[in-house]
């Protein structure tokens, strides 16, 4: 899940969360983070403050989890160190700890690799039907899609090329993973969907759709809308706000239609609900629609 | 005079920081502008990968170094008397030079930027951005050609990243830890037993070759990333100065952004770095008295489109006038929580947006009336 910051990827992360479980899967939804984090917008819309390492039922079927640097650092050394001790020691020193939380991109690798773990088969069966992942907003989002490309020029053999590609071979594959881009109807997030998805592409993670959050109802016919936005710039009137956000949202919608032709994007609308509720009405309409 | 105003004629940093989609960088944009109308040499400068702010501020994007925002803005913006450069922050220009300021002869600064790991490392955005921010800082706050840096920030989260930056390299540079990385002959003399354990595990984690490479690296590099730690923690003490400094909490009303931008405000304050106060962005609390939309505007004969039309307003006025009374409630809430000699601001929702010019022009004024 992706998008420019406040556009409402947490609020479209739980819904679709709610939609999975509800459609019969087992979904897990994760953000990138520390386990007693001190406030998480995610984690929030299932009624919690944080979310733990270890997945835990957060809704009805729908479990949830940090994606922790630090642990993805702990398993990669399970999985590669042939002695159990060495890789324990290995996370006790002091000296290795402050390594990987000061050396560029090393925290990343930790990530990634803790959510490799979580899309692995286990004794032949996946662990989650969806994972749902609340990204960083759009720059530090494709600083993470871009990462294993970079690193595998970096170090082409060896056991962390190894785990990349096997990340490479779910995320970058249209079949098993992709991105889904989270935008509003307005100028300035639809300009930066639209860099995003190019972004995206570059770092070769497929986009799977568009998702324009908030569509505001709009019931003024044409000739309503002028002759209501005539008059509210001849006085200043309550209400015009929200006049000239319905006509700019029906805008923005067609540029990005014209900026990603080959997305159909799906429009989620406005409600006045928060927290859970506002989830759950989401994933009602995101359910009875064709997404 | 205002106290936002203060701060813009006489600090020498701004950060702008707050959640994502709030208008930091609209913020930020509106105070650089508001320093150069009170007649200082002003640096705006993004390190937000997102690249809006040189954007806003109709200056070209991937540029080695500041540019000058077109004349026409600062005329536009009645700020020829000062003067306005944007930036974005490039991680990978800055690293190169900082080999080349930081290398004893050219030859050697060659030899490093050819460094094979080093090459990968420098166009790496994940976590260069954080340390080389601080670096550029460093350097525009050397080097005296501006008054005043106004920083817009990514979103909160990472943006702390920035600020624990130099402590995380620090603590990595500390010498005996940083010795267990280099390659045998000198970390011979320390613990066996930790520098054995090291060895394996990184063997065993990178492959024998890769970690070869990488202590050579950090053998190589060790008296630049020395200087940079000591740069950067410079910098850092720099930034802890309430009467040159201020860190500005920008949000909009969403329960959201404000939860983190209290969240943030107790992190800057744990810092030891100045609390400057909030920016509330998109609020009803500001801006332009407005009425009901009402018949008497129609006049004399109205059409059926502007009767029915009128209606429909009126449901959307009565909407957003309900809000008024939250957003003025949530502004005396930030006011009493920001506290005496720090900044509690609404700015309104600038109705066509504050993409041009004359949109940045009115934040700038807002911000300082």
């Amino acid at each position: 899940m992706a998008g420019k910051g406040g556009v409402g990827r947490s609020t479209l992360t739980a819904a679709l969360g709610v939609a999975g479980a509800a459609a019969g899967k087992r979904m897990l939804v994760a953000e990138i983070g520390e386990p007693d984090g001190p406030y998480s917008p995610l984690a929030r819309l299932f009624g919690r403050d944080n979310f733990p390492v270890e997945p835990v039922e957060v809704a009805d079927g729908v479990d949830g989890c940090v994606l922790y640097a630090r642990r993805g650092h702990q398993l990669f050394m399970e999985y590669v160190l042939p002695v159990r001790a060495l890789a324990m020691a290995a996370m006790r020193s002091k000296a290795l700890e402050r390594m990987l939380v000061a050396v560029p991109s090393f925290h990343e690798m930790g990530v990634y690799y803790h959510l490799l773990t979580l899309i692995r088969e286990v004794d032949g069966r996946r662990p989650y039907d969806c994972i749902l992942l609340d990204m960083p907003a759009t720059g530090h989002a494709l600083a993470l899609t871009g990462l294993p490309d970079v690193l595998l020029e970096l170090m082409p053999v060896g056991p962390i090329a190894k785990a990349f590609r096997e990340g490479q071979a779910y995320l970058n594959d249209p079949v098993y993973g992709g991105a889904l881009v989270v935008t509003l109807p307005e100028e300035l997030p639809v300009t930066e969907s639209l860099e995003l998805m190019e972004g995206l592409r570059e770092t070769r993670v497929p986009v799977a759709g568009v998702i324009v959050n908030k569509i505001m109802g709009d019931e003024f016919t044409d000739e309503e809308r002028e002759a209501m936005l005539a008059l509210s710039e001849r006085v200043p009137v309550y209400g015009r706000g929200r006049l000239v956000g319905a006509a700019t949202a029906r805008d923005a919608v067609e540029t990005l239609r014209r900026g990603a032709p080959q997305v159909d994007p799906v429009l989620v609308p406005e409600f006045a609900t928060r927290g859970a509720a506002l989830t759950a009405d989401i994933a009602a309409s995101l359910a009875g629609g064709k997404a | 005079m205002s106290r936002l105003r203060e701060m813009v004629e006489s600090h020498r940093v701004i950060v702008c920081c707050g959640a994502g989609g709030v208008g930091k960088t609209t913020t930020a944009t509106g105070l650089a502008l508001a320093g150069a109308r009170s007649g200082r040499r002003v640096l705006a400068l993004t390190i937000d990968p997102s690249k809006r702010l040189a954007q806003t501020l109709g200056v070209a994007r991937n540029l080695k170094e500041p540019a000058p925002v077109p004349h026409s803005f600062l005329v536009a913006a009645e700020a020829t008397a000062g003067s306005l450069h944007a930036w974005m922050l490039d991680p990978q220009l800055v690293a190169d030079r900082s080999v080349d300021k930081l290398s004893p002869t050219p030859a050697v600064a060659a030899r490093l930027k050819a460094n094979r790991m080093y090459k990968q490392l420098a166009r790496m955005v994940a976590g260069m951005q954080e340390y080389t921010a601080m670096e550029a800082l460093h350097g525009f706050l050397d080097d005296g050609a501006y008054d005043l840096v106004i920083l817009d920030t990514p979103p909160s989260r990472n943006a702390l990243d920035f600020l624990d930056g130099p402590r995380r390299l620090e603590r990595f540079f500390d010498g005996r830890i940083f010795q267990l990385f280099l390659p045998g002959e000198k970390a011979s003399f320390i613990g066996r037993a930790a520098s054995n354990l090291i060895h394996r595990a990184m063997s065993g984690v990178f492959g024998e070759a890769t970690y070869l490479e990488l202590q050579e690296f950090f053998g190589a590099f060790e008296n630049i990333m020395y200087a940079l730690t000591r740069n950067a923690l410079r910098t850092r003490e720099k930034l802890s100065d309430a009467e040159t400094v201020a860190f500005l909490l920008v949000t909009s009303p969403a329960p959201e952004a404000l939860e983190d931008a209290h969240l943030f405000r107790h992190k800057v304050e744990d810092l030891g770095l100045p609390f400057g106060g909030f920016v509330l962005n998109r609020s009803l609390a500001a801006g332009v008295a407005r009425v009901m939309p009402d018949r008497s505007m129609l006049g004399d004969a109205p059409t059926a489109a502007e009767i029915s039309g009128l209606a429909k307003l009126r449901r959307l006025a009565e909407l957003e006038w309900a809000a008024v009374d939250e957003d003025r409630a949530l502004l005396a809430e930030l006011t009493e929580r920001a506290g005496p000699g720090a900044v509690a601001l609404a700015l309104p929702t600038f109705p066509d947006g504050a993409h041009d010019i004359g949109g940045l022009v009115q934040v700038a004024r807002s911000l300082t009336a």
